[in-house]
């Protein structure tokens, strides 16, 4: 399961002390449309399938100020349209039945997609604990081999006390301690 | 030191997250979905179905042929002519429902969110002792050393 690992994968950009400079932040948003580098952002954004792609599409575009603004807008003229005397054609007069329907509409797919996005996100923290699983194990595992290295350590440098205890013991026979 | 070996930790990953079935390795997820109650997996199921393309799809064919045989009256008697107050009616049902739905499965998810942080502060305690360890053995270690030291600087020379 576990093989040796390569020197050269380990990237240097996490390895400074400082905060992301300009270049990685340029760096981050443009693996955010191209590779990612975790795993779990690999599995979840590189490897989505097309369904998946389209639902994260609409739920950024639903859920985006652009959205607000222009629904916002749309609204505003359509009653504005359809009670002010100078406009001549008007095609849903108050109480703006048509409009009732529209937000109806509207409001019909806003709780599907909603829970297409939430679905996609426990989907994420699914995975993404998962892949701290797998993680943690090692991590642990690397920790008691640290342990039972450094205990080792101690063992040999015990020997090596011992060892010269005994050679001044040797050396002065009258064995004083120190 | 020992790394996880990529290709096979991703390979394991993917198997997982492609099949929603598959035996979770984290505890918190086993907990969350492997011994789900009753509620929880029927709150679940109805996420997915209605937060699911097909739903989307299924819900837009409905809509489309209600207003295309109310405004234009094909096949048979228009049940709901322009401004069509019986879909508005049955949409604003869904919405209802849909709202629930939504509060039901953000339950959920805050839920495991809690669930996940209780069991991040048990390994945070593990974890903690495990370097308390290591550290007790490096003083032990770092003692000796400056026995032997003081041995050597006893030494005649």
């Amino acid at each position: 399961m576990i093989s040796a690992p390569k020197e050269g994968q380990v990237s240097h950009e996490s390895v400074s002390g400082e905060g992301p400079t300009d270049a990685e932040i340029t760096t981050a948003r443009a693996r955010v449309a191209a590779k990612h580098k975790h795993p779990v952002n690999q599995l979840f954004h590189d490897e989505a399938t097309l369904g998946e792609r389209v639902a994260d599409k609409a739920s950024a575009g639903i859920g985006s100020w652009w959205f607000l603004g222009i629904q916002s807008a749309l609204i505003v003229v359509w009653v504005f349209v359809n009670t002010v005397e100078f406009f001549t054609h008007k095609w849903d007069l108050y109480p703006f039945i048509l409009l009732n329907l529209m937000f109806s509409i509207q409001a019909a797919f806003t709780g599907p997609v909603l829970l297409l996005s939430g679905n996609r996100q426990a989907q994420k923290d699914r995975l993404r604990l998962e892949h701290t699983a797998e993680v943690s194990e090692t991590a642990e595992k690397a920790t008691l081999q640290i342990l039972e290295e450094i205990e080792r350590n101690t063992e040999a440098t015990l020997k090596v006390l011992e060892h010269l205890k005994k050679r001044r013991d040797s050396k002065s026979p009258t064995g004083a301690s120190t | 030191m020992a790394q996880p070996d990529a290709p096979a930790l991703v390979h394991r990953l993917r198997q997982r997250h492609r099949n929603p079935n598959a035996d979770h390795k984290h505890p918190v997820n086993k907990a969350h979905y492997d011994d789900a109650p009753l509620g929880a997996r029927i709150a679940d199921k109805l996420a997915a179905g209605m937060g699911s393309w097909p739903f989307i799809i299924i819900q837009s064919g409905l809509l489309l042929i209600w207003v295309a045989i109310n405004f234009y009256g094909l096949f048979i008697k228009r049940w709901d002519p322009y401004p069509f107050i019986l879909l508005n009616l049955l949409l604003s049902l869904q919405a209802t429902y849909a709202g629930p739905i939504v509060l039901l499965a953000g339950n959920r998810q805050s839920q495991k969110d809690r669930i996940t942080l209780e069991h991040a502060a048990d390994e945070a305690d593990k974890g903690e002792e495990h370097i308390t360890r290591i550290l007790i053995e490096i003083k032990k270690n770092t003692d000796l050393t400056l026995q032997i030291l003081r041995e050597l600087e006893a030494e005649p020379a």
